[in-house]
């Protein structure tokens, strides 16, 4: 593959689960990836705008490869990006990051504690580098 | 195969095995032998949420009834379980290190947590509640969240 056919932008769509711990880390993990980490590189997209059919959420999934970050089980972020089209490059469940980052025990809803905001940090990391994969066509995909 | 006792409140539907006995705390315990393996109702897992980490205590660990036996990290609470039996654990699920998970997915199979031979199986087992009377008992658990909100 050339590089001119490589994707200039991967979409990043969190959980929208609002009051919830977890939704809270996948959230902040989003933002410390398009905004500090690689934010020209990544684009932000709500989960619900893309519930609600919105276009403009739609077309940035369009041609962009998605990072889920899921909060729970439902998987609510990977399965609406699958069904708008989207393909999905790395999904994350923020139960199996935390699995992983024992010493980051989150808390907290509205406003996370240290160890929630570390382990969001430690996700968003992660994504950084799947996205730079990705960008670089090193990554894999799944298909809506 | 067990036979379950199953009732619906509000959208979850909870079931309880009906050839073991349990905690008031819901802890299960099946006897084999002279060992009894244990492991969390499917109402205290659902009730408590996707479990993170499992930590049983290790092979060789002496217990009295009710000693804690397991702590249990989910992302709503922490839980300590106490052991339905006095004895020795003689085997520990090698599952709730690597996959902890399989307590919410299976909890009367193979999301069991440990194997306690028993010191004397009779004299714990009427402190433990029969299937029905758990069933009952976790029914108006149920119910009382329910009217929570």
């Amino acid at each position: 593959m050339s590089d001119t056919h490589l994707p200039r932008k991967v979409a990043i769509v969190p959980c929208s689960g609002i009051g919830k711990t977890y939704g809270s880390v996948s959230r902040e993990a989003a933002y410390d990836v398009t905004e500090d980490l690689r934010p020209e590189k990544t684009q932000l997209v709500s989960l619900a705008m893309l519930v609600l059919g919105d276009e403009g959420a739609r077309a940035a999934l369009a041609g962009a490869p998605a990072v889920t970050i899921d909060g729970c089980k439902l998987a609510c972020a990977t399965k609406m990006v699958l069904e708008s089209g989207g393909t999905v490059t790395k999904d994350y469940a923020v139960l199996d990051v935390y699995r992983r980052y024992k010493q980051f025990k989150p808390q907290g809803i509205a406003e996370l504690n240290e160890g929630g905001q570390q382990l969001a940090h430690a996700l968003a990391e992660e994504i950084a580098e799947v996205v730079d994969n990705t960008l670089a066509g090193t990554e894999g995909e799944k298909n809506g | 195969m067990p036979n379950f006792l199953e009732t619906t409140i509000d959208k979850f539907t909870f079931k309880v095995a009906d050839d073991r006995i349990y905690t008031h705390a819901g802890v299960w315990a099946q006897v084999e032998g002279n060992r009894v393996r244990i492991g969390l109702s499917d109402f205290q897992q659902q009730r408590s949420g996707d479990v993170a980490f499992a930590e049983i205590k290790p092979v060789s660990t002496q217990l009295a009834f009710d000693d804690e036996v397991a702590v249990i990290e989910t992302i709503k609470v922490n839980i300590s379980l106490g052991s339905p039996v006095a004895g020795s654990v003689v085997e520990v699920n090698p599952a709730m290190t690597d996959a902890p998970e399989v307590i919410n997915q299976d909890p009367y199979g193979i999301g069991w947590m440990a194997v306690i031979k028993a010191d004397d199986w009779e004299a714990d087992r009427p402190r433990l509640m029969d299937p029905q009377t758990y069933f009952a008992h976790m029914k108006s658990l149920a119910q009382e969240e329910l009217n929570k909100g």
